[in-house]
């Protein structure tokens, strides 16, 4: 499990009992990712990659699954 | 840890510091003087009337208000919003139109801040120039008669044909709506992808399809206009989307953050002049022999009033600092916004009870801040929705 997959289990989805997110998974269409969820999400990305992520970057490409979501932190995280 | 270690830590860089400049405290002194000088006019006449005082909003653009906080490219004077927060606090002690005050804030945090941070060059040489000047007025469209504080339920749609955007949509309690020309509209461009599916549009008055409504009349900011927009098949050029489609969320949740956490800095002004007006009433008033200010439970509702003034004031400077260093603020401007409008609401009701009777009649001015206050409860979210965000952020 990564560590975005586990945030999402412990403290966006913590009331659904998930043990684990498939990495294909539409967060959106399932509303485990909702606007106030991504806020916190972003907040998590940030502080634990040292990364910024513009605003423009929160479109569904980026954020709908899992896998975009490791995708577009492995692009833009400072390594 | 043992005592070489604190020692250690005591003689690092110290950076917390509750004193401002000599240059910031004269911004507000300065903001006081001209907002005394040139907008203390009879705010309970235009009340009556529901005018718009569109001079008023002149001189204030013409002293740098509305550009305070933008680059000096776009008219702008480049302040930190540590120095604009104290303008603003030093316009709501010295000028009484709430209604003001909160139009101008709101074109400055909800219309003028997305453009400038989301805007293309295009964009922003179009139109955030003239809404600096005071040359045009913008308004910020989200709200629709079905999603209020489920804003991102949003039902106006945009569809994409070749160069336009068709919009079609109706919002309401749309605040300088009937004296704009510019709007910043939300839409949906995909129901089902959701708040992601939001796009952010900038629709000038005239384009085809687009109409301003009734005019909606209000208990108090009587003198901030609003109305209904109606969209029709409304036409809107491609350069004129705000950001990436989808982005819309995104640039409303932005906006929001700097809404709640500037726009009730002039309500900490008059929270400050209600303050000095019930001691000067309460010193001099007389009952049972002897000024009213000496029964405790006069000054006791004054002391609250202090109370709430200075926590206020803590929590508006220390969010204004944030946002002035970029950083997350989400929870803080939450927490700023609840406490400032939930406090102001209260000093207002203190006001009018000191004052007895004459706080209830309109002559003198107590009751109008009380009615004007209760839209900061409502407005930029209500308490409900701030106390949910906070809940969200403590992992609730």
């Amino acid at each position: 499990m990564n560590i975005i997959e586990k945030f999402i289990i412990d403290e966006v989805a913590y009331n659904l009992n998930r043990t684990e997110i498939p990495e294909e998974e539409n967060l959106l269409k399932t509303g485990i990712i909702d606007s106030m969820a991504i806020i916190k999400l972003v907040t998590f990305i940030e502080e634990t990659f040292k990364m910024r992520i513009s605003e423009e970057d929160l479109v569904p490409e980026n954020f709908q699954d899992l896998k975009s979501i490791t995708g577009y932190v492995e692009k833009h995280a400072i390594t | 840890m043992n005592d070489i270690d604190i020692k250690k830590y005591h003689k690092m860089e110290k950076t917390m510091d509750f004193e401002f400049s000599k240059s910031q405290l004269m911004i507000k002194k300065e903001a006081i003087r001209f907002a005394q000088k040139e907008l203390d006019d009879d705010v309970s006449e235009r009340e009556k009337t529901g005018v718009f005082p569109i001079s008023l909003w002149k001189k204030c653009a013409d002293y740098g208000v509305l550009g305070s906080a933008f680059p000096e490219q776009y008219g702008g004077a480049d302040a930190d919003i540590l120095s604009t927060v104290l303008m603003m606090e030093g316009l709501g002690y010295g000028c009484r139109d709430n209604g003001l005050i909160f139009s101008l804030n709101s074109q400055i945090w909800t219309v003028q801040m997305p453009i400038c941070k989301f805007g293309t060059e295009h964009q922003k040489d179009k139109y955030l120039t003239k809404l600096c000047k005071g040359e045009l007025i913008g308004s910020h469209g989200m709200t629709e008669p079905d999603s209020g504080s489920d804003a991102f339920s949003l039902k106006t749609s945009a569809r994409r044909e070749g160069d336009y955007y068709i919009i079609n949509g109706t919002k309401t309690f749309t605040s300088l709506a009937p004296v704009a020309e510019l709007f910043l509209i939300f839409a949906t461009i995909d129901e089902s992808k959701g708040f992601m599916g939001i796009t952010a549009f900038l629709v000038e008055k005239n384009y085809p399809g687009f109409q301003v409504g009734k005019d909606i009349k209000k208990m108090g900011l009587k003198t901030a206009p609003m109305a209904e927009l109606v969209m029709n098949d409304c036409r809107v050029p491609v350069e004129n989307r705000l950001g990436k489609e989808g982005n819309g969320a995104a640039i409303f949740d932005e906006d929001a953050e700097w809404e709640r956490s500037c726009i009730l800095a002039g309500m900490v002004g008059c929270m400050e002049r209600q303050i000095e007006t019930c001691i000067k009433y309460a010193r001099s008033r007389q009952q049972f022999k002897q000024p009213i200010g000496k029964f405790q439970s006069v000054a006791n509702k004054i002391v609250d009033m202090k109370i709430r003034l200075e926590t206020s004031r803590l929590i508006l400077y220390r969010l204004a600092w944030m946002k002035g260093k970029k950083q997350k603020a989400t929870m803080d401007a939450a927490i700023a916004k609840l406490y400032l409008s939930e406090s102001y609401v209260k000093s207002c009701l203190d006001a009018v009870q000191i004052h007895g009777g004459y706080g209830y009649t309109t002559e003198y001015g107590i009751e109008r801040d009380l009615r004007d206050s209760i839209a900061s409860t409502l407005y930029s979210g209500t308490s409900e929705i701030q106390k949910n965000i906070i809940a969200k952020f403590l992992g609730l």
